[in-house]
This record gives structure tokens, sequence and C-alpha cells, in this order.
């Protein structure tokens, strides 16, 4: 009775910090796109002199040709979530799907663990950097490419792990008893149960995508010179960091703070039990 | 499984010396096989690498002359090179040459080993000191929480953890060196290299290894710590428990025993990240290492070096996946 008593009053509560949540997750997200709404500059005229320190001609000073680093900052960021953002769909779609079907066909499923197996060996740095190499004049769409070939094998591995408990459950023997097809078992049965682990799925594949491009930006792979980008920006900067910090310290805290509070938010909606609760269903 | 667990282990002593033997061999027979599917997925990697290298478009000839060469001097570099040869020819002499440590030759024509010599090293001197200080300090965080629980510790250390993994190594290398050098003048800012092509003080290799361990023991503690979890709904830890052992005795003899295949498998897993964020770190001190060949190699389009290093890399995280293998089988005996 206390239990149930307890659990009743925990209902809104959770409501509300869930909402809570998602709010701060969507935060950043939101900055960086409205961003270049809000940059008092454009971003590539110099408006002051190289590495002025902040507050001299610019609210955190100029970079490296005395462009405004606040107004780069500012527009840093679409291009890197947009790109995050779909690599998060294509490999959760894609891993959903097949890890779905991979638990349903044993042979489908002993391919993706061999192919997982090969794609670890592989540091996805040393991945982008071949493929963006092999594919000259690529840039973003390079990167977004190997990003998906490179992370997908894995993410397969999670949703088959998460999936395979339930090609036992009553449900799945019923119709595969029944005679239905197995992408109806898969799209029907399977997935539906899937949506916690699918969602925890989205949230840390974006968080892995904005850290692989971020740290193919820094090595200058994707994003080119002029641009505004935050790990380029960091990179650039870089010889200036004595003269001002803030060119260096502005992107990077807005990497830091992008990645942190998705993958937080992430974390704390669906923790590790997830998967396991799922499991156990 | 519950009774199987316990009794297995006190059942062992008593089957004899009879079946020790039988053990070991087939103990021995699960290694071979292992280091056999290990070597299968390097040389599926090698293949695929060679691939990418060879079918896409680019390749060493073209990237080496695009400032303005004849169509003429590029046929002839292309058969300098060996490029105009059968592909499954050349495939078949680069896999053979691998062994003998000969990893082809880079879009200008020098020999790759020769490239990766010096700086290679220095950066598995990198990342050989990550590796271990972030295995140390996940062990002890990830066992010191879960001594305690849904404590405030425990929370904070998963709340920490959680952040500081998704970070970016550069962003974290950045504020160290603002931090650390910059405004306390403790450590120099940038890596000088000696004479011999070494670091000139180890303690340019402070801040580096620090930007390498902070995101690494945000992911590893956070793997012990689910591992050491998992463990602890184990029926003879829940005895232990019941018996009045105390609990750091448990936790050593009773729970990371069975945590370590969950605790090595999950480390091994996430030296690829560790190699990747090396080669970036290097770039932001400017440490003499295979961050900044790489870096010469994306911007000169060299992807036959480039292969080389990820051949390098394969070759370690491999190995380290095999120590993984090794920790499982021993672990488990014979049982798995």
């Amino acid at each position: 009775m206390t239990a149930a008593l307890s659990s009743a009053a925990h209902r809104p509560a959770h409501r509300a910090r869930t909402t809570a949540l998602l709010v701060l997750a969507a935060a950043p997200v939101l900055l960086a796109l409205a961003g270049p709404l809000l940059a008092p500059h454009t971003v590539d005229t110099p408006v002051t002199a190289p590495f002025a320190s902040a507050g001299d001609g610019g609210a955190l000073g100029g970079d490296q040709l005395g462009r405004d680093v606040l107004s780069r900052v500012l527009h840093g960021g679409t291009l890197l979530i947009a790109s995050a953002l779909l690599i998060a769909v294509v490999v959760t779609l894609a891993a959903t799907l097949i890890g779905c079907a991979a638990v349903l066909r044993p042979a489908l499923g002993r391919a993706v663990e061999r192919s997982a197996d090969v794609a670890i060996l592989l540091p996805p740095l040393l991945g982008i950097m071949l493929i963006a190499l092999a594919w000259p004049g690529g840039g973003r769409w390079a990167v977004v490419a190997a990003a998906v070939v490179l992370g997908t094998p894995y993410a397969i591995r999670v949703v088959a792990a998460a999936a395979s408990p339930l090609t036992t459950a009553g449900y799945v023997e019923a119709a595969l008893a029944r005679g239905e097809s197995a992408s109806y078992i898969a799209l029907r049965e399977i997935l539906p149960n899937l949506r916690a682990t699918v969602l925890a799925l989205f949230g840390l594949r974006f968080v892995e995508a904005v850290y692989v491009i971020s740290m193919a930006g820094f090595l200058q792979i994707g994003p080119r010179p002029p641009a505004s980008d935050w790990s380029l920006m960091v990179r650039e900067n870089a010889s200036g960091i004595l003269l001002n910090p803030w060119a260096v310290l502005a992107p990077s805290l807005a990497i830091a703070l992008l990645a942190l509070t998705v993958n937080l938010v992430t974390l704390l909606l669906a923790p590790d039990s997830t998967a396991k609760a799922v499991a156990r269903s | 499984m519950s009774p199987i667990a316990k009794t297995g282990p006190v059942a062992d002593p008593s089957a004899g010396a009879a079946t020790a033997p039988r053990r070991a061999g087939r103990l021995a027979l699960r290694l071979a096989l292992t280091v056999g599917y290990r070597l299968v997925m390097l040389t599926v990697l090698l293949a695929l690498v060679f691939a990418a290298v060879e079918l896409l478009p680019g390749d060493a000839a073209g990237a080496a002359s695009e400032r303005g060469e004849s169509a003429a001097g590029i046929a002839e570099r292309r058969q300098l090179l060996g490029l105009d040869r059968p592909l499954w020819e050349r495939f078949g002499e680069w896999m053979t040459a691998l062994p003998t440590g000969d990893l082809g030759t880079s879009a200008r024509g020098q020999r790759v080993t020769e490239l990766l010599v010096d700086p290679l090293p220095n950066t598995l001197v990198l990342a050989v000191s990550a590796f271990v200080l972030t295995l140390l300090l996940s062990l002890l965080l990830g066992c010191w929480t879960a001594a305690r629980p849904g404590r405030l510790a425990d929370r904070l250390v998963s709340h920490a953890s959680t952040a500081a993994f998704a970070v970016p190594e550069f962003v974290v290398a950045a504020l160290l060196l603002l931090l650390l050098s910059l405004w306390t003048g403790w450590l120099p800012a940038v890596t000088v290299t000696g004479g011999d092509g070494r670091p000139a003080s180890w303690t340019m290799l402070i801040m580096p290894v620090l930007a390498l361990v902070v995101p690494q023991t945000g992911w590893n503690t956070r793997v012990v710590r689910g591992a050491l979890a998992d463990r602890a709904a184990d029926p003879h830890v829940e005895a232990a428990h019941f018996d009045g052992l105390p609990v750091s005795r448990i936790l050593l003899r009773h729970q990371l025993p069975g945590a370590a295949p969950a605790i090595a498998t999950g480390i091994a897993t996430s030296t690829g990240l560790l190699f990747g964020g090396a080669v970036v770190v290097e770039t932001l001190f400017n440490y003499p290492g295979v961050g900044a060949v790489l870096a010469g190699a994306v911007a000169a389009r060299d992807t036959p070096l480039i292969a080389g290093v990820v051949i390098c890399a394969g070759g370690v995280i491999s190995l380290v996946l095999l120590a993984a293998d090794l920790v499982r089988h021993v672990t488990l005996g014979g049982r798995a």
C-alpha cells in the first residue's frame, strides 16, 4: 500500500523532472541553431585586431584574423548539430531495422557480430580520415558517410542484444505460430517493445556523432578554414591562446556544453536499467 | 543457475587431477581459436583498408602530382608505384609484405615504415601511460563507489563520469592548457622535441596524458561500476553479505573476479577511441607522434601512409582485445 502511494505521488514529480531534463537538453541545441540570428557581426570580415582581448571590439575579442569570436561561436554550431542529428537518425534507423531482423535470422545475426568485431579494430577517427581522403571534395558529407558506416555495426549489436530476449516472448511465438512474416514480427511485435532502448541509442549516437565530427573538424576534415566551426576555431586560435584565451575557450565550452547536456539527459532519462528492463519482460 | 554457480567451484578440487590436463587442453584450444578469430578479423580489416585505398577515387600517383603534372607524368608515376598491375596481385604482395614490417610506399615514394618508426613509439608511450592510468583510476573509482551504492559519492562520480566521456579530448586538452599552463604556469604549454626525437622532458607528457585520461576514465568508470553492480545480485555475493563479511572483502574477493570479463571487454573496446584521442591531442600540444604524421598525410592526401597507421592501430587494438579474451577465458575457465 505504501509502495502504491509513493509510486502515485512519484509520477507527477517524475514527469516534471523529465520535462525539465528535456528542456535542459534542448537549450544548447536551440541556442546553437538560433545563434546566427543573434550574432552581432558577420563571420568573415575582421572587426578588430588579430587576437584582440575580450571587450576590445567584440564581447569575446577577435580571432587569428581579427574576426568577432562571439559571432563566429554563434554561427559555428549549426552545421555541427545538423550533421550530428543526421548521423544519429540514420544510424538509429538502420540499427533498429537490421537489429530487429538479425534476431529473427541467425545468419544475419552472425554477420552483424563479425562486422562489429572488424569495426572495433578501426579507430573511428582513422576510418573517417581514410574515407574523407578517398572521397576528395566530399567535405562534411564524407564525414557523415564515414560516421554512419563505422557507427552502425556497434549500434546494431546493441539493438540485437536488447531484442534477442523478446524472440522467446509469448506474443512473438504466437505470431510465429500464426505464420506471420519476419518483417511483420520485426516491425509490429518486437520494435514497439524496444522504444526505450531505441531512444537511449539515439541520444548516445547523437553525442557520439558530435564527438566524431568535432574531432574530425579539429583535424580539418570536413569544414574548411574560412568556415566558422567550433572545432576548427579551437584549432585555428590555439596559437593565440595567450593573447585571447576566449577565442579557444568559447568554442571549447560550446562543444563541451552541447555534448555534456545531451549525454547527461539521455542517460538520466534512460539509465542502464532500460536495456535490462526490456530484457526481463 | 544459482545452485550450479554455488557448487561449481567447490566441486572442482574433489574432481581429481585427471580432469586438470583435459581442462588445460580445452583452455588452450579455446585460446588458439580466439587468436585465430582475431587474426581473421584483422585480415578482413586489412582487406577493407586496401580496398578503400585502391578502389575509391584519388590514387597515390594522382594525389602526389595534383599541381599541373602532365598525363604522361602521372602514368609514369603510376608505373613507378606499381599501380598499373592487377588489383589482386598487388593485394597479395601487400599482404605478404606486412608480416615482414613492410607497410608499403607513401604517395611521395618514401617507405611508410621509415616514416612511422620514430613517431609511433612516442604515440605508444602516450597511449600506454594513459591506458594504465585510466585502468587504475576507473577500477579505483568503480570499486570505491560500488562499496557505497546510492550514496552521494556514488551519484556524484556517476554524473561526473557520464559528463566526462562525452567531451572530446581536444576540448579537455584546451581547458587543461589554460588551467595548468597559461594561468598557473605549472607545466610547459608545448612539447619540445629533444635531439633523439623524443619529448625533451617527461613533464611535457603530463597534460597530453591527462587530456586522454579524463574522458577515458569517465567511460571506463561506468563500465566497472556497471559490471560490479551486475554481480552484486549474485547469490554467493548476497550470501557473503548475510555472513557479515566486510564490504571491501566481498567487493574484491567475490564481486570483482566475476565482473573481470565484462570490465576487460569494456576497457578493451575503448582503445580505439584512446588512439583517436591521442592523435588529436598530439596535434594540439605539438607532440612528436603519429598525430603530426597523420596531419601531414591529410594535407598531402597521402592515403597509403594513413593506411599504414590504420594497420598499426588495428594490430595494437587486436592485441588488447586478445588480452581481454585471455582474461575472460582464464576467469571462466572451461565453463563458458
